[in-house]
């Protein structure tokens, strides 16, 4: 158990170690060179940024997270359900999905005008563009779950005469979990990006929005502000996921270095 | 077809549990032919009810094609499977099959993949809990009931796979080599704990492997077939007194039948 902790604490202490040494080399060297904090502020004002403008900054964050959970949840519901119809639809498998595959190639975010022209400047671009982004993902990991079930427990089912329905939600569903949270992992970093995007473009609020007024305004300080602001939420998103995963599917032993390798 | 090694034999078995009307299984005429090839030409068998039956052959005889078509879970290209009269056309609730790997859901425990078939065919779960752990204390693995697979050796996790098997009291069970993927010393310690569970239980049980030792160790009876395209070359009944200990295999009589069997096996390969 001792050991155990002793692990952790050297797979946390170097990456924390490293952090601070950069952390300290900017600081200092912004100082020494005296660099203007237009062109680059050093942490520490960034750090007083974040205090001093708290209002503002979660002003604009909160309607960012809403929109990226919500963009993702529904991603994870319809990559679902369509993971389910390419397992059990041979039509949607043949000619839906080689499509879908193929269709990975278009850098989404570039639809992002366009969705702007479609739906206006409000939320709505923003919740479908990240639901755009995020559900490709999570359709190809689940599809991936559902149709990998072992050619021998889906024989040893239908011994004891499991149903098709039996056998979805006993072995289908259990056996794509894995799958579909390592989906969850890709969509929600993927979500963010399609929100801040769509709040780039076109928004009169969010923290897309902020990052692109406060350089606008050449507030180097708050812009760096909102961007660790938002690189916190996200890591708190992706922490909740590994979290429910680590619940979920508890079957499988831990790896062995817990939250290194995510993205 | 049958060896003259087969009717020469001194052990030849005296037309035991063949014909007679205490067959629960009933395998006339049967033929399989996957596209061109031809597994399986010509097979005729009973099984006799309570019997212990050993199907031997060399690996890809289609042994285990055979037992799949007696599980229903394909379908011959001629002739025809009864059980208890009745034509198999797919699985059947009277039927557990134990495979080769284990197939085991990771993410239920081990009671709760005994209790697996009970769930798919719907039947009362309260008085197959109480028969389940029964399962797992004869199998002497009661004290892992809650335990998950991947903390299992090998040998238990097929332990399990039998119990699983026998959950809803099945007349037939069939073994598709269950002990192959074992290490020598385990496959004889589950080769004397299977005979002790099926004393207890008095299953009939249709035995696949291609081991001529175990085959010999647990029958009554062994058929053995041929290679591809499969037909039944001999028959042997192993009338050694149960229960039988492994030491039995060091016996000269428990030689002289694998010895015979070996020579079937051998001669089919000349052919």
């Amino acid at each position: 158990m001792r050991n155990n902790i002793g692990k952790y604490a050297a797979t946390i202490g170097w990456p924390v170690l490293v952090t601070t040494l950069i952390l300290l080399a900017w600081e200092i060297s912004v100082r020494i060179l005296g660099i203007r904090s237009i062109i680059l502020p050093p942490p520490s004002a960034v750090l007083e940024a974040m205090a001093e403008r708290r209002d503002l900054l979660l002003t604009h964050l909160w309607p960012s997270l809403y929109l990226t959970v919500l963009g993702f949840l529904l991603s994870v519901i319809g990559g679902i359900f369509v993971a389910v119809l390419i397992t059990y639809s041979a039509i949607v498998r043949k000619g839906f999905y080689p499509v879908i595959v193929v269709s990975q190639v278009i850098p989404k975010i570039s639809i992002a005008p366009l969705f702007i022209v479609w739906f206006g400047t409000g939320t709505m671009s923003s919740l479908l563009l990240a639901f755009l982004v995020a559900f490709f993902p999570m359709t190809i990991n689940a599809a991936m779950g559902f149709e990998s079930i072992d050619e021998e427990i889906h024989r040893m089912a239908r011994t004891f005469m499991g149903t098709r329905w039996q056998i979805f939600w006993k072995i289908r569903m259990p056996n794509a979990l894995p799958y579909i949270f390592g989906g969850m992992k890709i969509s929600i970093t993927l979500a963010i990006i399609g929100v801040i995007v769509s709040e780039f473009v076109a928004s009169q609020e969010g923290i897309g929005y902020l990052i692109k007024l406060a350089g606008g305004l050449l507030d180097t300080p708050l812009m760096l502000a909102a961007i660790v602001a938002l690189s916190i939420s996200g890591l708190a998103l992706y922490g909740i996921i590994v979290a429910a995963e680590s619940w979920a599917v508890y079957w499988q032993p831990p790896p062995e270095a817990v939250g290194v390798g995510g993205g | 077809m049958r060896s003259a090694v087969a009717s020469s034999a001194p052990a030849r078995a005296p037309g035991h549990a063949r014909d007679d009307g205490a067959a629960i299984v009933r395998i006339a005429a049967l033929k399989k032919t996957f596209g061109d090839l031809e597994a399986i030409r010509q097979l005729s068998f009973n099984v006799g009810d309570g019997e212990f039956l050993s199907v031997l052959g060399p690996s890809g005889c289609g042994k285990s094609t055979l037992l799949m078509m007696v599980a229903g879970l394909i379908d011959p290209t001629a002739g025809e499977i009864r059980i208890q009269g009745a034509k198999v056309t797919g699985p059947r609730r009277e039927i557990g099959v134990v495979f080769q790997s284990p197939v085991l859901l990771p993410w239920r425990t081990v009671l709760q993949n005994v209790l697996f078939p009970i769930e798919l065919l719907k039947l009362p779960r309260p008085h197959y809990r109480r028969r389940a752990m029964e399962l797992l204390r004869m199998a002497k693995i009661d004290e892992f009931a809650g335990v998950l697979p991947r903390q299992l050796s090998g040998g238990m996790r097929q332990r399990v796979a039998i119990c699983r098997a026998l959950v809803h009291d099945p007349n037939i069970l069939l073994m598709d080599e269950p002990f192959s993927a074992l290490d020598a010393i385990t496959r004889d310690e589950m080769a004397v704990e299977l005979q002790r569970i099926w004393q207890v239980n008095r299953k009939t049980v249709i035995f696949v492997t291609h081991s001529i030792r175990e085959a010999a160790f647990l029958s009554d009876r062994v058929v053995v077939m041929g290679r591809r395209p499969a037909t039944i070359i001999d028959e042997l009944a192993i009338e050694l007194p149960r229960p039988r200990a492994i030491a039995v295999t060091e016996d000269e009589t428990f030689n002289r039948l694998v010895r015979h069997l070996r020579k079937a096996i051998e001669a089919s390969h000349a052919e």
